[in-house]
């Protein structure tokens, strides 16, 4: 089978790279024991792609199925390993890309093609979420940089399920109830995100810190909430 | 069609005032005849697994070819940017989970462990099912050329004062680096030596495998 081929170098992310595996008494205190107990998934992988077409549609199913488990669970939010575990930045992408194309063809915009106002979302979306992945890891969190961006990026689902409500209202009247009904909305799911995203990061960080990170994150899911509440589609 | 002829004029400008144009063109000299038995059958022109070098190259030349002709296509930036970011997101997941492996036998991945450490490991493989050498060379070529146009287009947009396409071309970028930092770091590793004691490692893989 292929997998007596594969050879493998591992690194963690503090530890500098060993010269391949040539001595393994070496392997007491270099996490070689993390690298030979091998979890099922990777050797699930040695056994695809021996042919390319059938593997390569479960390949996808899989993948697909990770990302819709992780919607899930930012539905019901409590700490569990989905979303920490099998990071991925699949969803947070989708999300991204689909609030941004909601967020099109405002009056704000002076730009008929609603350029500035699409980049812009990108923009704020990703450069907050390095922003405070950064912050969190100088504060001494032991979440990894991509886990917390996984984080981050899918507790914006209930701000974009918010942008479809609001925009369904939008359809129907652009007077004060319309307004008091979007105000309930987005609210309601800025807390949402809020509550879901802190549930996963303050965890990770000692006691007296929790409200420094909690912070930035607040701002980030009020910076986005503010965007979806002062939409206004143009005449 | 402005975005286009930017391009163009800045490349033009590149070539008449930089001596390293003149390397290029060596190096591009070196790669053609490689790039000329591609195409034409010979000794090298054995293809194992068409399908992943065809879409491995499919996707990044198309979201370049699109970024370069959007404006004449649609006036949307916003269908623009959507349609290459698709584009590349279907370049970067099938360049990372089939055509490295199939094509140059590396593989490289990020898991977690039980006490919450990420682990980066990345793999080579002495497989049968590696492809030819004539496919190594499309992977390479393709990993490495695109992320350099990219690049290329950065600082077009930059210079040109086009800052929505920029953020477009920051995050093509980023797409097309992580591949080929990944696979680098890959055939770096795979380069340091192999471990003598390959009998005892496999063999407790094996157990593994057995009591699953």
């Amino acid at each position: 089978p292929d997998w007596f081929h594969w050879t493998r170098t591992s690194f963690t992310e503090a530890s500098r790279p060993f010269a391949g595996l040539s001595d393994v008494s070496i392997s007491e205190d270099i996490p070689v024991e993390g690298d030979i107990s091998v979890p099922v998934g990777s050797s699930r992988r040695d056994e695809e792609f021996s042919t390319l077409d059938e593997p390569v549609k479960e390949t996808i199913l899989r993948d697909l199925r990770a990302v819709g488990n992780k919607f899930i669970h930012v539905l019901y939010p409590k700490r569990s390993s989905a979303l920490l575990r099998d990071w991925d930045l699949w969803g947070p992408l989708l999300l991204c890309v689909t609030l941004a194309l909601l967020l099109q063809g405002g009056a704000a915009d002076n730009d008929d093609q609603g350029g500035p106002q699409f980049a812009e979302v990108f923009v704020i979306v990703w450069f907050g979420s390095i922003i405070i992945t950064l912050n969190s890891k100088l504060l001494g969190g032991t979440i990894s940089f991509f886990q917390s961006l996984c984080v981050l990026g899918y507790c914006i689902m209930p701000l974009t399920v918010a942008m479809i409500v609001c925009r369904l209202v939008l359809l129907g009247s652009s007077g004060t109830v319309s307004f008091a009904v979007r105000l309930i909305v987005v609210t309601a799911s800025f807390g949402w995100s809020t509550f879901a995203s802190t549930a996963f990061l303050a965890d990770s960080q000692p006691p007296n810190r929790k409200a420094l990170v909690v912070y930035p994150v607040f701002l980030f899911y009020f910076v986005i909430g503010w965007m979806v509440l002062t939409f206004s589609p143009s005449q | 069609m402005y975005r286009f002829l930017d391009t163009l004029y800045i490349l033009i400008y590149y070539i008449q005032n930089h001596f390293l144009f003149i390397e290029l063109c060596q190096v591009l000299s070196h790669m053609l005849p490689s790039a000329y038995t591609l195409f034409h059958p010979g000794q090298n022109w054995r293809f194992q697994h068409p399908f992943a070098s065809f879409f491995h190259l499919f996707f990044r030349v198309v979201a370049i070819v699109v970024y370069l002709l959007c404006e004449w296509v649609s006036k949307s930036f916003t269908s623009c940017f959507v349609l290459i970011i698709t584009l590349l997101s279907f370049d970067f997941w099938s360049v990372k989970n089939v055509t490295g492996r199939l094509l140059v036998g590396l593989r490289w991945w990020n898991q977690i462990d039980e006490d919450g450490k990420s682990l980066w490991v990345f793999e080579t493989s002495r497989g049968q099912n590696i492809g030819t050498e004539t496919e190594a060379r499309i992977f390479w070529l393709g990993l490495i050329i695109c992320p350099l146009i990219w690049t290329f287009f950065f600082f077009t947009s930059l210079f040109s004062l086009k800052i929505k396409w920029l953020s477009l071309v920051v995050a093509s970028i980023s797409f097309q680096a992580a591949n080929l930092y990944g696979y680098l770091r890959c055939k770096a590793g795979g380069q340091e030596g192999q471990p003598p004691h390959t009998s005892s490692f496999t063999g407790q893989r094996f157990l593994q495998r057995v009591s699953d």
